[in-house]
């Protein structure tokens, strides 16, 4: 921040621009008074983005200050590597909660990446424009689906059929295996929309080289398009790993939250345990002060710091891979010296055998579960024998066989997914209908919740969805006009960005620990509604700010130039013209993170929810019914209330559909009336 | 000999007609250049040799296309094997944004040379006969993106070549590049059609004068003129091609 561009209006009138008829000049006073607003205004701005960048700093002080008990009691080596978490008997050794944490993740990207990428490539290059635009804002629904609502699906739906499918090696259903591939499943969307974008924007100049030289489609979009889109790939997968790394009520509910080594360590039947999980669990029983309580903040340290470290490498990478793309710099110049003494025969027989391991070693692993380790060498050696028949097959059949036979497969990728979903949702729809009647809104539950409606969890949805409005709009938009329009590229701003990236990262339950920490415990609110109302506009803020950066950012310069040509000052520039140029795609924005908000469950466990509540006084400082609590109140604790359980999610779901609708409509709307 | 001849050919994209009955030889080992102000058709015609319109929906072709005989318009054309053997340049150079080597491996890897020696011949020989060998050899496996425009462009040439094409379209491959560039690839050119029989679109008629046997003048969509380069600079028929080349409108 310079100190010319917070005193000097005529710093944005072009030099040689007439404003001699321009009235607003010509009062000295109006003008002076025109100086104070703009310095005021930008101050506003300004302090948005402060507030935004320290609560970073106050989450990561008040989780290290909680988990400092642990570390000095245990010490940080022995939490990390200790094998036996048993808070019971004292055991605190954090390293088989670390490694499920990983396996549930890595399961789940495995199976996500090549399904998702298949699908943003059916997208990109099958599907008709009107198939396209039916399957992408579909995407965007399945992607705001509440996590509790994943989970609840995964136990009622998803489980029972593991079981059946694989009866001698699963003993309950709940597993690694359910873990991943729900958070599979969760993760699809962001990766298929991104890597979807990604591919949309490889140049088509490329395409035309490649098929100009006799190339399919296929074979276009496998050797040149996927290359040239990998940094948005990479992008889209890391995103994927960090959320799934922090995702808590979908993995809680299915993975059957054993705290052991998977044994073999690929034995995707074991039930394993994650950070989060073990977080959102033992919380409730942990006596404020006690070890316990110290060691689960050290867990939320030590997923915080993991999920710092995913999400900066990421950044790295496709801040790398990007320039790469344009030109080629220092790391292509050392990779090349690197790889200098290889010549090209050893880089494709190096290709070759790695792709031979990467086949080689999932068809081993997963088959030796099933038949044992020497089983396991034949399975895996038969799928590795079928690469090179698999290439004389399509050498055979011919490049343009080929590719449909691809676009097939993908085809039925797409086909599976869907009517995955649509099970998903059908069930939720079939079951949950008949629970639902007016009673069942209107009335508060009662016989524990086996009877009776969701009336308080309704109207504490609401409260809450309001609180969190009113905290988040007006610090997400100032924060967003400030950093798209005031801030330079300075390194105090860049520092200001990364921390809000950060934050858009971290996941849900940290929010849920530091708003316990601060307002339950340090404030002495205990559990009440506008301690989740704040904790969930923290949560959303990152995601506010971006968007409405990005709207903000997107108005045609020339209007901008336009205005201040005319003398307009910047403030005035702002309100009046990019304000309402752009407010579609903030109020979109703004939108859907309520919606994310209102089916967050771990940010409200510990600070607002409770699961049941008599009264019905409003009070600022009680605590709150809420529906995706009470969805998850009712489906781990509550056996027999099948049917409320079904209503309750149901109408979780429509709300968020109904707020997802609204925020298409508006952007369509805006979209219509702008051009942009 | 004609490798290629069209005859009657009429293109529409969707329904708007684009070409109008255009008959046209393109002589064996020659350079044929084709002029016309922008929009006439010109890219839209040299497309239909290698069938690149396929690529946008709603194209429909009448007419006929012969490419060694045989009607490259039919449906049951080999469409991959016509592209092999009709390499194509674009107006802006599209390098891949892979390496030197890379660029120019992709289209005979893609046609099913494996042996790491022969692909290296390949390398070398196509950069040569694109002119760009000397300028490059100590940066094969640098990115292709980091030569300058008119070494992209040849390296497009070099990477049109490397899978042995009979004829090479250029689409004015000349126009983003600056004088010295532009006299390298139309040298180029020259030497090409010793092997090869080359078609380009040109906005540039002293280009076209330069270094073309044939000149075809399209205006829209129509082929107005077609002849020896010489007979239409110097004597044309056509009232409106006359205009034209000296430059009175266009
Ligand atoms: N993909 C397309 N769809 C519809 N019309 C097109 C398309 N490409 C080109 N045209 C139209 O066809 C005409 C000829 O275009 P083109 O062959 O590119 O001309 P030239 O190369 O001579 O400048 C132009 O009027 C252009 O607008
Ligand atoms: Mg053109």
């Amino acid at each position: 921040m310079t100190p010319e561009d917070t005193v000097s209006v005529s710093g944005d009138i072009p030099k040689n621009a007439d404003i001699s008829g321009i009235d607003v000049c010509s009062h000295p006073k109006r003008f002076i008074s025109r100086i104070r607003i703009e310095d005021r205004a930008k101050l506003i701005l300004m302090a948005a983005v402060v507030f935004t960048v320290a609560v970073l700093f106050f989450i990561i002080i008040f989780i290290s200050y909680n988990s400092l008990d642990a570390v000095k009691e245990i010490g940080i080596w022995e939490f990390l590597t200790g094998g036996t978490w048993s808070p019971g008997s004292g055991a605190y050794g954090a390293s088989s909660l670390i490694v499920g944490t990983f396996l549930v993740t890595g399961g789940s990207i495995l199976f996500a990446l090549p399904v998702g990428l298949g699908m943003a490539i059916y997208i990109n290059d099958v599907a008709s424009p009107r198939v396209r635009n039916i399957l992408k804002p579909a995407c965007e629904l399945f992607a705001g689906i509440p996590s509790v609502v994943y989970g609840f699906i995964g136990l009622a739906v998803m489980v029972p059929f593991l079981m059946d499918v694989f009866p001698a090696h699963l003993n309950y259903g709940t597993s690694w295996l359910a873990g991943s591939l729900l958070l599979g499943i969760m993760a699809l969307p962001i990766i298929i929309s991104v890597s979807q974008d990604s591919l949309e924007a490889v140049p088509g100049s490329y395409r035309e080289a490649s098929m100009a030289l006799g190339a399919t489609k296929w074979e276009t979009t496998r050797k040149v398009v996927l290359r040239s889109a990998v940094s948005g790939i990479a992008a889209a997968v890391i995103l994927g790993i960090g959320r799934a790394l922090g995702e808590t009520m979908a993995v809680m509910m299915v993975t059957g939250n054993s705290a052991l080594i998977p044994e073999p360590l690929w034995n995707i039947f074991d039930m394993v345990r994650t950070l989060t999980a073990s977080i959102a669990l033992e919380m409730p029983e942990a006596v404020h002060g006690s070890l316990h309580f110290s060691a689960l903040f050290m867990l939320a340290l030590i997923l915080m710091v993991i999920v710092l470290l995913v999400n900066t490498v990421a950044r790295r990478m496709v801040r790398r891979t990007k320039i790469k793309m344009g030109t080629e710099k220092a790391a292509d110049v050392r990779r090349r010296r690197l790889f200098a003494p290889l010549s090209e025969s050893h880089k494709e027989m190096a290709k070759t055998a790695a792709v031979y391991a990467l086949v080689f070693a999932p068809a081993f692993m997963i088959s030796s579960l099933f038949i044992g380790t020497y089983g396991g060498i034949a399975i895996g050696a038969l799928a590795a024998a079928g690469l090179p028949v698999s290439k004389r097959i399509s050498r055979a059949i011919g490049p343009n066989r080929v590719q449909s036979t691809v676009y097939l497969m993908l085809g039925i990728t797409v086909a599976a997914v869907l009517a995955v979903l649509a099970v998903f949702l059908g069930v939720i729809a079939v079951n949950g209908l008949p629970a639902i009647s007016p009673e069942f809104i209107f009335s508060p539950p009662s016989n524990s919740g086996l009877s009776g409606g969701i009336w308080p969890a309704v109207i504490g949805t609401i409260e809450l969805a309001a609180g969190t409005a009113l905290i988040s709009f007006p610090l997400g938009v100032c924060s967003g006009i400030y950093l798209s329009q005031y801030a330079g590229d300075t390194r105090l701003i860049r520092l200001a960005r990364q921390a809000i990236d950060s934050l858009n990262g971290t996941p849900s339950i940290i929010f849920g620990l530091f708003g316990m920490s601060l307002l339950v415990i340090a404030f002495g609110w205990g559990y009440s509604l506008v301690g989740g109302c704040i904790t969930l506009s923290l949560m959303v803020l990152p995601t506010i700010i971006k968007t409405t950066e990005e709207a903000v950012s997107a108005v045609p310069k020339d209007l901008t130039e336009a205005s201040a040509a005319m003398g307009a000052s910047k403030w005035h520039t702002v309100s009046k013209v990019l304000l309402p140029a752009s407010m579609g795609g903030v109020i979109t924005g703004f939108i859907l993170s309520i919606g994310r908000a209102i089916g967050e469950t771990a940010p409200i466990m510990f600070t607002a929810a409770v699961a049941f509540r008599t009264t019905s006084s409003f009070s600022l400082l009680d605590p709150i019914m809420a529906l995706p609590y009470h969805l998850y109140y009712l489906a781990s604790e509550v056996p027999g209330s099948t049917a409320n359980q079904y209503g309750t999610a149901l109408v979780l779901m429509m709300i968020v559909i109904v707020l997802f609708a609204a925020a298409s409509v508006i952007r369509y709307r805006y979209r219509k009336k702008t051009g942009w | 000999m004609n490798i290629i001849e069209t005859n009657d050919l009429s293109l529409w994209y969707g329904n708007k007609q684009t070409l109008f009955d255009i008959n046209m030889p393109i002589k064996k080992n020659s350079i044929t250049s084709i002029i016309g102000p922008s929009g006439c058709g010109k890219s839209t015609l040299i497309r239909v040799f290698n069938r690149m319109n396929d690529l946008i929906d709603g194209t429909k072709i009448s007419g006929t296309v012969l490419y060694d005989g045989n009607n490259i318009c039919r449906p049951d054309t080999d469409v991959l094997a016509l592209r092999k053997r009709v390499g194509m340049i674009f107006q802006k150079a599209n390098p891949f944004p892979m390496t030197v080597r890379d660029n120019i491996t992709y289209g005979p890897k893609l046609h099913g040379v494996k042996d790491q020696k022969e692909l290296d011949e390949i390398v070398e020989s196509s950069l040569r006969r694109a002119a760009l060998f000397e300028e490059v050899k100590d940066r094969l496996n640098a990115s292709a993106l980091s030569l300058s425009g008119g070494q992209q462009q040849r390296l497009c040439i070099a990477r049109a070549l490397s899978i042995e094409p009979e004829v090479i379209l250029m689409d004015e491959p000349t126009s983003a590049l600056d004088p010295i560039a532009t006299a390298k690839i139309e040298e180029l050119a020259l030497e090409l059609k010793e092997n090869y029989t080359v078609v380009t679109v040109t906005h540039n008629m002293q280009q076209a004068g330069r270094i073309s046997d044939y000149t075809g003048f399209m205006y829209l969509g129509r082929l107005e003129e077609f002849g020896k380069t010489r007979d239409i600079f110097e004597s044309p028929k056509s009232e409106l091609t006359e205009r034209y080349v000296s430059g009175r409108f266009g």
